[in-house]
């Protein structure tokens, strides 16, 4: 195999600082180049996470979410600039990728995930990650994951706090396989109400992009059967070990759950 | 009208080379790779200190009066003061000054002209019949192919990365007048049942190794243009050879790969764009026709000159009416006022109006015949030249070695000698236009002597130890397609003698003309012995005692040499002072064993161990004055190295202490060694090595300087690749490092060059912490050889 021909010039200097990391070198930078993955939303937590995929060369970025830009986005929502409010996110993200890396190929998905659709958006991609802001979805990214065994990242942002997994389905511990299920409606407050730090999303949203690079080129350990959690207030990061979950309900032993249905839970009307 | 659109990345390219210049004149850009940014933007440095050459693309050889104008204004404000037209219908400026190189980029493009791609690894000039669209004979008029094709060429971005410059030519028709069949690819225009297409030349060029173009179509339709251009140039990027710049143009790729692969290797690529209908070329008709200014007022002029001059220089178009006309310039030289004056007046006549020939000169079209006195009046202030037969204009002499560092010869300087000595002879030069005659300097083909009637290129002839400038006389090109050949060399004659040759020789032609059509055809069959007939008047040179003048070139107050103030950077030289003695020795071993004198075997015995000694010392970059020094040298650089058997050694010390009684009994002795230098000799490579039967490099055991430097090449010859990483900055030299490695297999090696300094401190270090082994490191001239072998 000619690596040469893979790459041009141009390339080869857009990509040099990955190039020079002795563990990605030029076959994890093509290895980059022709990766998929896939965000389910294009927010908080997504909007970091596509610019720093977009400026790594992943080959095709899909993303997921069929919002308009609101003002109240632009506090945290990174990729979105004060021009773009009423844009859709798809297209607002697309063009800021496209000038980030004119590399990158753009599949919008201008639609909310959804139980009767999410199972054929996450496939035919290598990686997805979880950029959505509700416990209900949450668990309908970690089943539909599962059961398209598709290896995906879990965020979560709230206030001052972050927290995130890595889930490889049926060989690490899942979502569920931690959280069992949604917590009952009202249990949590909804996130107009909560509120978040800006650059929350911007700490645990790259933690994810770093995550799926590392997965593409197959460097160090993913963070599989931990929780990585942190509170900006202390700046202190916690890590809880789990394993999977005979009893859980998507992977577990007796998996109930073979078919996904939407989960009633609280709306966040924080976009 | 434009002859090609400029992109719009052009703007964007000049804003960075001029941020570039600005780095190298503060010293943050080293000169390596400032050279490299600045010869593909077609900005050549110049012999004379920090001024450059400005190369300026002009599609088909079309300019525009106004373009035209701009470029002679820009001369005399910024340069030398003329526009130069060149062997391949371009423009260039000369001794523009760094700090003024943007201005007059930008200026150029104001006038939708640009020098991008003018020199470097690049898709050069494209170029097109200088009559295409107005000759009678053509089958349809190839320039708006040239023109759209250039367009395309110059947008695109893998155009300026190539491994070797790559150049495309339109012919008109069969005449090949853009020597479409001799170059990297040519399209030569072609009608077969009612279709307009081309027959497709590829891989040839000309160059000290020149090589016919193969047959890439025998015919295919005129929409293909672009599908063919485009595969060839991916191709030739892919499998081009970039670690030899002199094995790297496209016509080695074909020897490399030979004819089947290489058609494969095409087809591949052509069959993505084959029917890609939606990328075909965007052709725009170039209209012929009288654009003439309302009120311009025709000249009206009469007389036998007047005549003689349309006879000569003046051509009737396909359109009725109207004509085209040839103005000789002098080796392509416009005066700048010559250009702008030029420009004023064919203002009146439209814009698409004159075009440059690959022979230097330019040609004027579209004057309806009553205005020919206005383009007469117009010539005859600019150029005496066209009161000349027309056997001048098409001259063509490179500009040798006044400027060039390759040249060996000055054609500038023998050029106005020929002319003037066939001004004052009685022979009927208007009955010799058929013979063109190009001048190089050296091997190196910039005066096209390979294409040429009557062709010379610069060599070293000696007298004894004395070198004299000498040329190589060519003859018989034919340029027809099908038929297309290279000149035949046929002898050889002093520098001195050259004019006086080309006169005695032309007397001889003109005598016999008569029985044949073509120049060709006299020179396939008697023409040759004429030749050499001619040259034996001039067989017999002089010693420099006997007449000085034969060791001066034309043109040249020094007297001649090869090696003056500068390493030999002319192996064309290096291989003609061999063969003088590889002659001599022939010679003296035929003398021995002829003569019967004793003297006369002795002299003969000692020419031959003089001659065996010295015949391989300019490999070495040695230029022994004495005999003395040529037998210590050859004894040093040769038999110490083991290059040549120590047992040598003896009867060289007898020829140095000039034993002249002992020569005799010991002849066997002296005919051994100088088998042993002709062995020696026929075992070099290109590189001036000599290799064993196995492939490796001899004599490297001692100690010498120049020794080390051909054992790094060495090592570069037994890796398994190699990168020159001059020029290269950090980190991105130790990226192209990694990204040759990746390809490579456990234990394989890989020679690298870095330049001093940052470079040479940190890639090697870089590789071993990736756990490869750096096997060696050496200094190598201006840069460092480093040996890696994959963990």
């Amino acid at each position: 195999m000619n690596f040469e021909m893979d790459l041009n010039e141009e390339q080869i200097e857009r990509y040099s600082r990955h190039i020079l990391l002795q563990d990605v070198g030029l076959e994890g930078q093509i290895k980059i180049n022709e990766s998929k993955v896939l965000l389910i939303g294009a927010g908080g937590l997504g909007a970091p996470i596509a610019m720093y995929l977009a400026a790594a060369g992943v080959g095709t970025i899909g993303l997921v979410d069929a919002d308009n830009v609101d003002l109240s986005n632009l506090q945290r929502q990174i990729i979105h600039f004060t021009e773009d409010i009423g844009v859709p996110k798809v297209d607002s993200s697309e063009k800021k990728i496209k000038s980030i890396n004119p590399d990158v190929s753009v599949v919008k998905i201008k639609e909310f995930a959804d139980a009767q659709n999410i199972r054929e958006m996450i496939r035919g991609w290598d990686f997805v990650i979880d950029g959505t802001d509700t416990f209900g979805i949450k668990f309908l990214v970690n089943d539909a994951c599962v059961l398209e065994k598709k290896p995906f990242s879990h965020g979560g942002i709230l206030r001052f706090a972050g927290q995130t997994m890595t889930v490889l389905p049926n060989t690490s511990a899942c979502y569920r396989c931690v959280f069992l299920k949604p917590p009952p409606a009202n249990a949590v407050p909804t996130c107009s109400q909560a509120g978040v730090l800006g650059a929350i999303a911007g700490m645990l949203g790259t933690i994810q992009a770093a995550e799926a690079l590392k997965f593409i080129t197959e460097v160090g350990d993913l963070l599989t059967d931990r929780l990585l959690s942190f509170d900006a207030k202390t700046m202190k990061f916690r890590e809880v070990a789990f394993s999977k979950n005979p009893e859980c309900g998507v992977c577990g032993e007796n998996a109930s759950i073979k078919e996904l249905e939407d989960i009633v839970a609280p709306v966040c009307d924080l976009k | 009208m434009k002859f090609y659109e400029i992109p719009e990345n052009l703007t964007q390219e000049i804003d960075l080379f001029d941020q570039q210049i600005g780095e190298y004149q503060e010293g943050k850009m080293d000169q390596v790779k400032f050279k490299g940014v600045r010869v593909a933007h077609g900005i050549y440095e110049q012999r004379k200190p920090k001024t450059h050459m400005v190369r300026i693309r002009c599609a088909s050889g079309g300019v525009t009066p106004e373009q035209l104008r701009k470029v002679s204004q820009l001369a005399q404000k910024y340069g030398s003061g003329e526009v130069h037209v060149t062997t391949r219908q371009e423009m260039q400026l000369h001794y523009v000054d760094l700090e003024n190189v943007i201005t007059v980029y930008e200026e150029l493009i104001s006038v939708g002209l640009s020098p991008r791609g003018g020199g470097g690894n690049t898709v050069r000039n494209v170029l097109a019949s200088y009559d295409s669209g107005v000759s009678r004979d053509e089958v349809f008029d190839v320039s708006p192919y040239a023109v759209a094709l250039t367009s395309r060429m110059i947008s695109e971005k893998d155009s300026w990365n190539l491994p070797r410059k790559f150049k495309i030519a339109f012919s008109n028709n069969d005449t090949d007048t853009s020597r479409a069949a001799v170059t990297c690819l040519g399209f030569i225009a072609k009608e077969r049942d009612g279709q307009l297409g081309f027959k497709v030349y590829c891989a040839g060029g000309q160059g000290s190794k020149p090589l016919l173009g193969q047959v890439l179509f025998d015919f295919v339709t005129e929409d293909k243009v672009y599908a063919i251009s485009k595969a060839i140039k991916i191709m030739f990027d892919k499998y081009g050879n970039r670690r030899q710049r002199s094995k790297a143009k496209l016509k080695f790729l074909w020897d490399k790969l030979g004819k089947d692969d290489f058609l494969k290797k095409f087809h591949e690529e052509y069959k993505e764009y084959e029917n890609r209908k939606e990328l075909n070329l965007v052709l725009e008709p170039i209209l012929n026709s009288s654009e003439v200014k309302k009120n311009h007022e025709a000249i009206k002029v009469e007389g036998e000159e007047f005549d003689l001059w349309k006879k000569r220089y003046t051509k009737p178009q396909k359109q009725e009416g109207l004509y085209m006309i040839e103005v000789p310039l002098n080796l392509g030289d416009i005066e700048g006022p010559d250009g702008e004056k030029i420009a004023d007046e064919l203002e009146n006549f439209g814009s698409n109006i004159l075009r440059f020939s690959v022979d230097q000169n330019f040609h004027i079209r579209n004057i309806p015949e009553m205005y020919l006195g206005n383009i007469y009046k117009l010539v005859d202030s600019i150029t005496s030249l066209s009161k000349d037969p027309k056997m001048f204009a098409p001259m063509i002499a490179c500009t040798g070695a006044d400027t060039c560092k390759l040249g060996i010869c000055l054609p500038r300087g023998v050029t106005p000698q020929i002319q003037d000595i066939l001004r004052k002879s009685d022979l009927d030069l208007d009955a010799l236009s058929d013979v063109k005659i190009h001048i190089s300097g050296c091997p190196n083909t910039c005066g096209c002597h390979h294409v040429a009637d009557l062709g010379f290129f610069g060599k070293v002839m000696r007298k004894g130890k004395d070198m004299m400038p000498g040329y190589n006389i060519l003859a018989g090109a034919i340029s027809d397609e099908g038929q297309t050949r290279f000149a035949i060399k046929v002898d050889e004659v002093a520098a001195k003698d050259l004019p006086l040759f080309v006169k005695t020789f032309l007397g001889r032609y003109l005598e016999k003309k008569h029985k044949y059509q073509y120049f060709h055809e006299y020179i396939d069959a008697e023409g040759q012995d004429d030749i050499h007939a001619v040259c034996d008047q001039f067989r017999e040179l002089p010693t420099k005692d006997e007449n000085e003048k034969y060791y001066f070139d034309w043109g040249s107050k020094d007297s001649f040499s090869l090696l003056k103030g500068q390493k030999a950077e002319c192996s064309a030289g290096m291989f003609d002072m061999i063969d003088v003695d590889l002659k001599i020795v022939k010679e003296e071993v035929a003398h021995f064993e002829s003569e019967s004198e004793k003297e006369a075997k002795t002299q003969a015995l000692y020419r031959l161990i003089f001659s065996s000694s010295r015949m391989l010392l300019v490999t070495r970059g040695i230029e022994a004055k004495t005999d003395e020094e040529i037998f210590d040298n050859f004894i040093q650089h040769f038999i110490r190295t083991d290059l040549v058997e120590e047992k040598f050694t003896s009867i060289v010390l007898v020829a140095k202490e000039k034993k002249m009684d002992e020569l005799l009994d010991r002849y066997e002795e002296v005919l051994d060694l100088s088998q042993a230098v002709k062995a020696l000799h026929k075992s070099m490579d290109d590189s001036l090595r000599f290799l064993d039967k196995e492939g490796n490099i001899l004599g490297q055991s001692y100690n010498a300087k120049k020794e080390e430097s051909v054992a790094q090449k060495d090592t570069g010859s037994k890796a398994d690749q190699f990168k020159d990483l001059r020029g290269v900055g950090c980190p991105i030299n130790f990226v192209k490092v990694k990204i040759t490695m990746a390809s490579m297999k456990k234990g394989e090696t890989l020679l690298i060059w870095l330049d001093d300094g940052s470079p040479v401190e940190n890639v090697p270090r870089s590789v071993s912490q990736e756990g490869h082994a750096v096997l060696s490191l050496d200094k190598e001239d201006d840069h460092w050889a480093v040996l890696i072998q994959k963990a």
